[in-house]
């Protein structure tokens, strides 16, 4: 029966639900092409994997576009710097480029503690901080190449590499930016277009709940432009942002159901 | 920090249940504000803001500068905020006894090193605008006295003397009375040098210009205390929030910035919600403010 159930799984793919959603760029917006040819809601081509690190408990490899971005989890272990005691757990993020990530010269593969704590406000409202007491949860990110939205994918790879360390969490997190450049608004900009936005936006939710857990807007933005972009993400998540995202997960809970089903075989 | 009795707790989380908070006022309502501004003589200009319990002190300093290379239309300006261990022991190790709590929140990542960076950044991030420059609260522009050559570069200090919660928007209210307040030199301009000399410079000693700022936003902080949320939170409300949001708003009723604090999420409606409810306070907040700022200027040119 077991057997029966992989053979069936091998070949899977992501069930595509029909779901309609309303535009959320009009034609007349549509008058220029993005640097790399895509369209303006559409992601990058993503590569997501679990397990890159043999050493961590946790860990992935996130790559969207030109981004590359490995996340490492240690833990939960014993907090180094704690004095006293905590019911709760700790989180502990950092987020550091390599020298080699951006091509300006001078910049010593240095941490970002701009990103460091925006992480961790990310992933505080994600992880069952409870579940683990006296603890700490490390996560380490490292940007490989940056190719502009870092931040995101650091936070969705985080997300997943949390997930493969088997650390309790409420949802799986997803997060992406949106740029706003004259009256066009692009998913997932490009360093070029980063460069140049007027305004953006960077949200980070948990799909299935439907709850924001970071969000910063900078530029100007008007109120019915930003009603426009948060419901659209919401909506737009669960389709091109996560649809990779989900597979993952997918198959990291088909690898723990048949570990349970190795385990009652075992048992039996 | 505040630490607070579960029976306080209760009452804290009751009182703004009904709309009755601790010190009598309704979740929308403000503390009383206090605004004084020409407070540091060695600036350009400089404001006093106190909000209940809370005292800042902004200051803007200007010297003459080169613009950068990628944006040579535009001067700069850099946001720098100081908590004073004096404010509160977890900001520093000024005090004996506090250096033990502040060795502990400084390893929990809250000591004033860190809080004074995520309040520079979140300012930052309110004021300067998009990379483009668009959306801007301070004109960048304006700033410029030869393109490519000279222009002036802004430094802005804010100063926690007393904090009782809320320090990002007094920190605002603060820098935007600042700037008000800022008179820089006229600047004359030597006419035509070669192209990669430094022109000469004249700065006069008696004509000064202001800056308009009416368009520097202001930023209202939504706390969420348990279902409801509450504006101008005090310390004590703080350490009972699940998440608070900062929303810098400008005159023109557009948002300028946003950014979130604390752990729990929000969905999207409530954070909708927020955002019409912030643009309708800083409406009456921003008046008010400005018939403040006004006042100063005027009690300041009479003395």
């Amino acid at each position: 029966m077991a057997a029966k159930q992989g053979a069936a799984t091998t070949t899977y793919s992501p069930k595509i639900i029909a779901r309609t959603r309303p535009p959320i760029f009009k034609n007349s917006d549509l008058d220029w092409t993005r640097p790399d040819g895509r369209g303006f809601h559409q992601c990058r081509p993503a590569l997501l994997q679990t397990g890159a690190v043999s050493s961590a408990s946790g860990s992935a490899y996130a790559e969207f576009g030109n981004t590359k971005v490995i996340v490492s989890v240690f833990g939960p272990r014993e907090s180094k710097k704690a004095i006293t005691y905590s019911d709760v757990g700790r989180l502990n993020c950092n987020v550091s480029y390599t020298t080699f990530a951006s091509p300006a010269l001078g910049s010593q593969g240095t941490d970002h503690k701009e990103y460091s704590s925006m992480l961790h406000k990310a992933l505080e409202g994600v992880i069952m901080m409870e579940t683990f007491p006296k603890t700490t949860v490390d996560v380490f990110a490292l940007v490989l190449e940056s190719g502009g939205s870092d931040l995101p994918v650091v936070i969705s790879c985080a997300g997943l590499a949390l997930a493969d360390a088997g650390i309790m969490m409420y949802d799986l997190i997803t997060a992406v930016s949106v740029s706003c450049i004259g009256k066009s608004l692009m998913i997932d900009p490009v360093t070029e277009e980063e460069g140049c936005e007027d305004g953006s936006f960077m949200m980070t939710c948990m799909p299935s709940r439907s709850e924001i857990t970071q969000l910063t807007i900078t530029g100007e933005w008007t109120t019915p432009n930003i009603n426009e972009v948060c419901l659209s993400i919401i909506l737009l998540s669960p389709f091109s942002c996560c649809s990779g995202l989900e597979t993952v997960v997918f198959l990291f809970s088909l690898l723990m159901l048949s570990l349970c089903l190795k385990h009652m075989i075992l048992i039996n | 920090m505040v630490a607070c009795s579960v029976g306080e707790q209760h009452f804290l989380k009751g009182g703004i249940a009904q709309e009755l908070r601790t010190d009598g006022r309704k979740n929308l309502t403000y503390r009383h504000t206090y605004v004084e501004t020409g407070v540091i003589p060695q600036a350009n200009g400089s404001a006093r803001v106190r909000i209940g319990g809370t005292d800042m002190i902004a200051s803007v300093k200007a010297e003459i500068g080169r613009p950068s290379s990628l944006q040579p239309d535009k001067g700069k300006i850099a946001v720098f905020i100081d908590c004073s261990p004096t404010a509160e022991p977890t900001f520093g190790v000024s005090f004996y006894l506090a250096l033990v709590t502040c060795v502990l929140w400084f390893l929990l990542g809250r000591g004033g090193e860190e809080l004074s960076s995520e309040l520079a950044l979140a300012l930052q991030k309110c004021l300067l605008g998009g990379k483009s420059g668009a959306g801007v609260g301070i004109n960048l522009s304006s700033r410029l006295i030869k393109e490519g050559r000279v222009c002036w570069d802004l430094y802005i200090d804010g100063l926690v003397i007393s904090s009782d919660g809320n320090l990002l928007d007094a920190l605002s209210a603060a820098i935007k009375a600042a700037l008000t307040n800022t008179a820089l030199p006229k600047v004359q301009v030597s006419a035509e040098v070669a192209d990669d000399e430094q022109p000469e410079i004249d700065i006069s000693d008696e004509e000064y210009q202001q800056f308009d700022t009416s368009s520097v936003p202001i930023i209202v902080t939504l706390t969420k205390v348990g279902a409801h949320y509450i504006d101008d939170a005090t310390e004590e409300e703080e350490s009972q929030m699940s998440s608070a949001v900062s929303i810098s708003v400008n005159r023109a009723g557009h948002i300028c910035g946003l950014t979130k604090r604390g752990g729990s999420g929000l969905d999207q409606s409530v954070i909708l919600d927020m955002i019409s409810v912030a643009k309708h306070v800083s409406e009456t907040l921003m008046n008010k403010l400005d018939s403040k700022i006004s006042a100063a200027e005027a009690c300041e040119d009479e003395s």
